[in-house]
């Protein structure tokens, strides 16, 4: 993956950056296929057509290339994708890679266009993404206990983790008195509980030749567009679908765990998923981020790359970025952050928790 | 405040109502029946956005409300100050754009007495309702 933050380079040479370092890795020149995330190229670049154009600028305009998008968990679609191809036997080998360039467009018109994946009849009240994060929070504090302590300390671990990631766009601490006093963006929610606008990319190439680790489980699971069609808002049942899924696919469940990449696109989230991902009892993510447990030191380290909150957030990168620390982590590569782990969980939401994902990881001995 | 109907719809298979009026059911390929609920509704959660998106003036206060009848709607509103999860909360449409407000006393009170019109069993629940908020009221005096 590349680096990232602001970035220069165009999106087509950011995710070439990322692919060709994914292909250099695997020893491999020419993939049999190729799977290609992004969630808004047309909107921020104004390019169409995206995998043939992928394809062609990698220079491998003739093998078969398709695009996936799930909004913002379209990087893990593609890698769901590409194990699919190559379970069913059409494929050995497939390069997935994910990437998202806006930070060159104004900030408010970003704000419109990732809130495109809210429903449209409540974007009209001006629901953004951060506003129905903001509601949600409320109500995990009211009817969960949830504290503005507990999802401060999330940003000032995982800021603490992103410092140790030469490739996250944040790499300084952040204290909790910072976090807690920065300025509201959604009412409870605060800046420094929100993931910042990046650019990036991140690659993976999947194969049926044996390797050092290996996709245990993937699953899939959805929620109603409309948040007002939903009974509970504080917890998700797309992630919780998603992760009985890879469970049963996997053959065991979260007592396995020992190191965990979900999707803290505002700090709350990765509270909740842990719970529903059964990482942690229902109620008690707060408690355990407050005690150390998910630190890089703790029982259960959370966001060693240090989550989108610092590591940062390309959309359609972001899925794909989670399981490559993973497998860094899982491969002893993850240097200055590296925990003792040989099975790993990704979580990815997709939308405001429409389309969610988990994907379990193993060590090969 | 006069309590005015809002247009909604009915699963004829699961029965769920949603606001607004809409073709099908989130849970069922079947098309819905026509319905009206009540605007009248109780806070599940709300917000404040302090930089809307374009067309909005901040700050923006949204409030997610769950009518009687278990459909739920977004609304905007003047402002949040009193307002908590669970209060109780009217909501008009104006414009096709739904607004949530404040109920006083007087409110409540037409609201009692057109809900205790509807039927004497209501009452009963209305009265039981009251009288375990005047117990609770008293065993937290006790503790």
């Amino acid at each position: 993956m590349t680096r990232f933050g602001r970035r220069d380079e165009s999106l087509p040479d950011l995710i070439a950056e990322a692919a060709l370092a994914a292909l250099g890795d695997a020893g491999i020149e020419r993939p049999d296929a190729l799977v290609v995330a992004a969630m808004n190229p047309e909107e921020f670049t104004g390019a169409g057509n995206y995998a043939s154009l992928i394809n062609t600028h990698l220079g491998l305009s003739n093998v078969p290339a398709l695009r996936v998008e799930t909004a913002t968990s379209s990087g893990v679609a593609a890698v769901y994708l590409a194990f699919a191809s190559i379970a069913a036997g059409f494929h050995r080998t497939v390069l997935v890679v994910g990437g998202e360039k806006m930070s060159h467009v104004p900030t408010p018109r970003v704000s419109e266009i990732i809130g495109r994946s809210v429903d449209p009849h409540e974007r009209t009240y001006g629901t953004t993404m951060p506003a129905l994060a903001g509601l949600i929070t409320r109500a995990a504090m009211h009817s969960r206990g949830l504290t503005l302590r507990e999802m401060s300390q999330v940003a000032v671990k995982n800021h603490a983790n992103g410092a140790r990631n030469p490739l996250a766009h944040f790499q300084e601490p952040v204290t909790l008195e910072t976090v807690m006093e920065s300025r509201l963006v959604a009412d409870p929610l605060r800046l420094f509980h929100c993931c910042p606008i990046s650019d990036g990319a991140a690659a993976l190439v999947l194969t049926s030749e044996p390797s050092s680790v290996r996709i245990a489980g993937i699953g899939q699971g959805m929620d109603t567009m409309a948040v007002r069609y939903r009974a509970d808002l504080t917890s998700f049942r797309a992630t919780q679908a998603a992760a009985l899924a890879a469970y049963a696919m996997a053959g065991f469940g979260p007592e396995r765990i020992e190191v965990a990449e979900v999707h803290d696109a505002f700090t709350p989230f990765e509270l909740i998923s842990l719970e529903d991902t059964g990482l942690l009892p229902a109620g008690k993510a707060g408690r355990a981020t407050l005690d150390g447990e998910t630190a890089l030191d703790g029982r259960l380290p959370v966001n060693p790359s240090g989550g989108l909150k610092a590591r940062g957030h390309p959309l359609a990168a972001t899925g794909i970025s989670q399981i490559v620390e993973l497998c860094w982590q899982l491969r002893g590569m993850a240097e200055g952050r590296q925990v003792a782990a040989r099975v790993a969980l990704a979580q990815s939401i997709g939308g405001l928790a429409t389309n969610n994902w988990v994907t379990l990881l193993e060590a090969r001995a | 405040m006069i309590v005015r109907a809002i247009a909604a719809s009915r699963c004829p298979r699961c029965q769920r109502m949603v606001v607004p009026a809409a073709r099908h059911c989130p849970d069922h390929p079947v098309a819905m029946e026509s319905a009206s609920v009540p605007g009248v509704g109780e806070i599940v959660s709300f917000t404040t956005l302090h930089s809307p998106p374009e067309g909005f003036k901040a700050p923006l206060h949204i409030a997610l409300i769950e009518l009687e009848g278990g459909a739920r709607l977004f609304c905007h509103g003047a402002e949040t100050r009193g307002i908590r999860i669970g209060s109780s909360v009217g909501v008009e449409s104006l414009d096709n754009v739904f607004y949530f407000s404040h109920m006083s006393f007087a409110d409540r009170a037409r609201l009692f007495w057109r809900r205790a019109g509807a039927g004497g069993e209501k009452v009963a629940s209305i009265t039981k309702s009251l009288a375990k908020g005047v117990w609770r009221g008293r065993s937290r005096g006790d503790s």
